[in-house]
């Protein structure tokens, strides 16, 4: 029974997720790129999963009232380098963003550097995530303004890299409100145990990895169906 | 503020986040789709340009052979077979007589290789819209005035682009053929003038004849088959503009603008 404490909504879609993209990427050598999806999908699962159970360790202990954040610090990290990879390899397609994207990425990781100085590895680097959460939403509607702008015509609903941006722009644009004030919202308990921003969370997980489960079908669909074409 | 007002709040204003990025993926879904359409003209257009080009090259072979068979027929055919009688009358033993047939029938054989010359110069002719629309229309010119019939005047005005565009000199050179037939076929008409003038927007085919003219706003049904709306399709086709002008008894001016090149 202490097995269940681990698959919460938000582990279960996020598994589900990884699962996804082991089957369709991990040998699709089409565009590498991705793979890096399936790492952070990776990294992303296991912080999840030692987030919990971190939690549980010091559930008693009131010294750590917030035992777990340092692995969510670890994870967003990764999301930095390999989201910054992502979106330069994505944009690249319409312009030349190579530098551009590479400057903002140090300047993140700068800023995530400061706030450990500042506060220290304990606790959650909340101004770095809300700038990664403005540029992520700011990247995801350049690049839909450069899909439009574009002449040629592609199958949306097949496009792997729409439904990946999309997911993105979904999560990050709709928990805008929810970073604006999440000091605040996490103490407004819907249940005696859970807060009003893990349920927005909770929606707002499963809206991105459901997007980016499809996204990592169509990836490979496409493949599949232009090497049977050719 | 309680905070049931401050949960209804978050989670309205969450709402809204997320109402604006599903717009936005709506909205370009729907613009994708305007631009797939969009793109299907494009290429439906393309093959009927395409197709018209193919037809307009049909046209002007046919129109070629037609005339170089009637031609054969009526003209070189009639003068070899005259040369064929007169060499069958000569009669040896009357040398004067003899010797005057022999000199007719060596004057209608050289009529024959002229007529043969021009004749070559016509096949050429439909060659030469390669080489330039103002060579290809002075063919075509040559060959009515043959006829004598007619007085053509000729202008060019302006300079000739560097770069040829020949699609667009091909469906020119097929509207004054159309225009020509119509001229032989309908107007009796006796002096001609085309002017072909090129500027920076495009290039303009002006052709006026003296002709009986017509009514155009009241074209009857069966002088509706005169290619007029041929002409008017070839010329939309390239994205060029077509004007008539005419009145019973005063003549036919028609004009033709096209993008160049």
């Amino acid at each position: 029974m202490q097995v269940l404490h681990y698959f919460t909504l938000n582990t279960g879609i996020e598994t589900v997720c990884f699962i996804t993209s082991l089957i369709w990427l991990i040998n699709y050598k089409g565009q590498p790129i991705w793979r890096n999806v399936v790492f952070l999908l990776f990294i992303t699962c296991s912080v999840e999963f030692m987030g919990i159970y971190v939690k549980r360790l010091y559930l008693h202990d009131r010294l750590h009232v917030h035992p777990n954040p340092w692995l969510y610090n670890i994870l967003l990290l990764f999301q930095i380098v390999i989201l910054s990879i992502m979106f330069n390899s994505l944009l690249t397609k319409y312009i030349k963003i190579k530098s551009a994207i590479f400057i903002i990425a140090l300047l993140m990781v700068s800023l995530y550097v400061y706030e450990i100085w500042e506060h220290g590895v304990f606790n959650y680097n909340n101004l770095t995530y809300s700038v990664m959460s403005v540029i992520i939403v700011l990247c995801s509607l350049i690049y839909f303004y450069l899909l439009l702008k574009d002449d040629s015509y592609i199958q949306l609903s097949r496009s792997a890299d729409f439904w990946w941006i999309a997911g993105l722009l979904f999560f990050y644009f709709g928990s805008t409100v929810v970073n604006l004030f999440y000091s605040k919202l996490s103490h407004i308990m819907i249940t005696p145990k859970r807060s009003l921003s893990y349920f927005i969370f909770n929606i707002l997980n499963v809206l991105l990895y459901s997007c980016w489960s499809y996204s990592f079908i169509c990836r490979r669909w496409l493949t599949t169906t232009s090497q049977s074409l050719s | 503020m309680a905070n049931n007002d401050i949960t209804e709040l978050i989670i309205i204003t969450t709402l809204i986040f997320l109402i604006a990025p599903t717009f936005l993926v709506l909205y370009i879904f729907i613009y994708n789709k305007r631009k797939k359409r969009h793109l299907e003209e494009k290429q439906l257009m393309q093959l009927t340009f395409e197709s018209e080009l193919i037809k307009t090259q049909m046209e002007i072979r046919e129109q070629t052979m037609q005339t170089i068979g009637a031609d054969l027929h009526d003209n070189i055919g009639q003068l070899l077979s005259l040369t064929s009688l007169t060499l069958n009358s000569v009669k040896l033993d009357d040398a004067e007589k003899a010797q005057q047939k022999i000199d007719a029938a060596l004057d209608l054989t050289m009529r024959s290789i002229k007529e043969m010359r021009l004749l070559g110069k016509l096949l050429q002719g439909e060659q030469l819209i390669g080489l330039g629309l103002c060579e290809a229309i002075r063919h075509e010119i040559n060959w009515i005035e043959k006829s004598g019939q007619y007085i053509v005047n000729y202008e060019i005005e302006g300079e000739q682009p560097a770069q040829n565009n020949p699609d667009k000199d091909l469906i020119l050179f097929r509207i004054l053929q159309e225009v020509f037939n119509n001229i032989i076929k309908h107007s009796k008409a006796s002096e001609i003038s085309i002017k072909l003038a090129y500027s920076q927007e495009g290039v303009r085919l002006q052709v006026i004849d003296n002709g009986a003219g017509f009514d155009v706003a009241n074209l009857p049904d069966d002088q509706k088959g005169m290619g007029l709306l041929n002409i008017q399709k070839r010329a939309e086709i390239v994205g060029g503009r077509f004007f008539i002008q005419s009145q019973s008894g005063e003549g036919t001016c028609i004009e033709i603008f096209i993008p160049y090149p």
